[in-house]
């Protein structure tokens, strides 16, 4: 308890030891305390490079499949025999997308609209890429992010947004919901299973009760200066299992979200991980 | 002597006249266009945008000026951008149409135009694209277009300049509008900027019966109501009309695209009029436009991208009816079963959206 106020003392006296010293010193002493000056100075540098934070970029390629396969606009695909499906439109916002470890959560990006409409194959492998710079260098428990618009901006208005942000697009918010279409899945169905497509449909999730956050825990490796890449699948295959599309095609009125509801449960078993 | 020196000071003063003369000659050469004797005062122009609309984003380079908006007014309505003087952009903007022409196809000097002109109304809250098709990003790119069209006003850019620089006044409203110091420097850049700010000015969001009933001011009639519920599918026990989709709150727009079934196709390539389709490259946008603003609907007819329909209720059975078939088809066009009744109360409010104080506005008159 004693010594810090001794120290704080010497250390008074030792500038002032200092000024004295200066005065007597020779030019070889002058020369030596220069070099040792410089070494200090680059010792310094290579310390304040040291600090520099180590960042990795994050890849994320959102890929749309349809049973395990690339799913592009327009092919016929199998669905609910007889039934065959189209796609015209997919796409979804995804928000605060983090990743995560013992320390907490880095959030790297904070509201993005996942378009995942291809027409034509090599796109459809390729999916919706995010490039994630600055991530900081570490290795991560896990990866999450709110499947729609969290409830908090959910409250406001694509008015309120500047046309930049996705959020201003007012093609994405339904007013008899009083919130944002947090996933569009829209294409027609042949709903007897014996060519024309006959019945068009629009699944449009919305509404905080429909808002969930997915939570992948995997190990995700960030080196630094290095590019990590992650594959988040989305296969409508699994996404629209059970729902009935031919009994409701449309789900726009505020009441009528039963089939919805089916799409959200279905996410955990439709959005996977893959590096 | 004395006539020696009188000659010599005659010859300086002939020299100094002469000095004077070249000088003066010069200096008539240097100011020819010159404004900057004409004030330059730049008054920041702000827009009332009516409640719940977006912000009104203007280019950082262009923001508005009430000098500058009553140039761009002079120039909307003025002819002189036309090859032969006789098209401005008035002609197939009109205030008393709700800034469209009434016609199926325009007029330009050499014909009839391929696509109905769009009503302005909000335009200037329109950011993403611009035309039918979204062929350009902003006012003052769209500014740009027609007066080198071949069928629109078959001008130059180069020779509308000209024309602009060596005129009787719009030297001084440059002036004025930009601070530009000589009539040299009028450019197509910036009678598009002044076109462009004139135009952002002509907005409609608060005077309709539409946004009075929003604000609680007043009631909408049985009808009215009825179809109000159906446009933005607020009711159950009515059918969804499919028309908030496309034309949603508040602009009654959403900047986006779509194929409304006008065009009959097996497959995507064989859609006839590609619409956005030629501007993306991605055969998924063939057939598809811009879903307009149905502010002023009643006031904006014939409708669709081509002027097809003349009347409203010929508008409200195509969509009733699904529409023609194609690959990619908005997926909200299907047969929607309504009743005679029902497509007469969606029609009663669409009257509801009609804003005339924008067809009298003073502000929005020509100044010729």
């Amino acid at each position: 308890m004693e010594v810090l106020p001794g120290h704080h003392n010497s250390g008074r006296g030792n500038k002032a030891s200092a000024a004295i010293v200066s005065k007597r010193l020779n030019p070889f002493t002058m020369k030596l305390l220069k070099y040792f000056g410089i070494l200090l100075f680059v010792t310094f540098l290579f310390q304040a490079c040291k600090d520099d934070p180590e960042e990795g970029t994050l890849t994320l390629h959102f890929k749309p499949l349809y049973d395990n396969q690339p799913l592009q606009l327009l092919i016929t695909h199998p669905y609910d025999s007889p039934q065959q499906i189209q796609f015209t439109h997919m796409s979804m916002f995804i928000s605060d997308l983090s990743l995560y470890d013992q320390s907490g959560d880095e959030v790297l990006d904070d509201i993005e609209l996942v378009n995942v409409s291809f027409s034509n194959l090599p796109s459809a492998e390729a999916g919706y890429t995010m490039t994630l710079t600055g991530v900081p260098a570490r290795t991560y428990n896990g990866i999450k992010f709110g499947m729609g618009v969290p409830p908090d901006i959910n409250q406001m208005k694509p008015a309120d947004f500047p046309s930049s942000s996705p959020l201003s697009l007012t093609g994405y918010y339904w007013a008899g919901w009083q919130s944002y279409i947090f996933m569009k899945t829209e294409g027609h169905l042949d709903s007897l299973g014996n060519g024309p497509f006959d019945i068009g449909f629009a699944l449009h999730t919305g509404s905080d009760d429909l808002f969930r956050i997915l939570n992948g825990p995997v190990p995700i490796v960030v080196e630094d200066g290095k590019e990590t890449v992650l594959n988040i699948g989305i296969d409508y295959k699994k996404l629209l299992a059970g729902v009935d599309i031919k009994g409701h095609p449309q789900n726009h009125t505020p009441q009528d979200t039963s089939e919805l509801v089916k799409i959200v449960n279905n996410y955990t078993s439709a959005i996977t991980l893959f590096q | 002597m004395v006539v020696q020196l009188r000659l010599i000071l005659s010859f300086c003063w002939c020299a100094i006249l002469v000095l004077c003369l070249t000088a003066c000659h010069d200096s008539i050469d240097t100011q020819e266009g010159d404004l900057t004797h004409i004030d330059y005062r730049p008054e920041s122009y702000v827009l009332q945008v009516p409640a719940g609309f977006p912000a009104l984003e203007q280019p950082p380079d262009n923001l508005m000026t009430v000098d500058g908006i009553q140039l761009g007014r002079k120039l909307f309505y003025d002819p002189i951008f036309s090859i032969d003087s006789t098209v401005s952009c008035s002609s197939c903007h009109l205030q008393e149409h709700s800034f469209t022409d009434a016609l199926a196809q325009s007029n330009g000097v050499a014909g009839k135009t391929p696509r109905s002109s769009m009503t302005l109304i909000n335009v200037g809250f329109t950011y993403h694209g611009m035309f039918w098709d979204g062929r350009v990003a902003s006012l003052e790119e769209q500014a740009l277009k027609p007066i080198e069209d071949p069928i629109e006003m078959a001008n130059t850019w180069e020779n509308v300049e000209e024309r602009l620089r060596n005129h009787a006044t719009y030297p001084a409203e440059f002036r004025k509008a930009f601070g530009i110091e000589n009539k040299d420097q009028i450019n197509r850049d910036l009678a598009t900027k002044a076109i462009a700010q004139f135009v952002r000015t002509i907005t409609s969001g608060t005077e309709s019966k539409y946004d009075r009933f929003i604000r609680g001011e007043i009631f909408l009639e049985e009808n009215e109501y009825n179809g109000y519920l159906m446009f933005f599918n607020l009711d159950n026990n009515l059918p969804d009309a499919q028309c908030g989709h496309c034309h949603n709150a508040p602009l009654l727009a959403t900047n986006d695209y779509f194929n409304n079934g006008l065009q009959e196709a097996v497959d995507l390539e064989s859609i006839p009029d590609k619409g956005r389709g030629l501007i993306t490259g991605d055969p998924i946008d063939n057939g598809k436009f811009k879903a307009p603003t149905l502010r002023n609907i009643t006031l904006t007819g014939p409708y669709m991208h081509d002027g097809r329909f003349a009347t409203l209720p010929e508008v409200l059975d195509h969509y009733a009816s699904g529409g023609k078939n194609s690959p990619n088809k908005s997926t909200f066009m299907f047969n929607l079963h309504l009743t005679e009744s029902e497509k007469a109360d969606i029609i009663a409010f669409l009257l509801t959206l009609t804003d005339s104080t924008t067809l009298t506005n003073p502000a929005y008159k020509s100044p010729f």
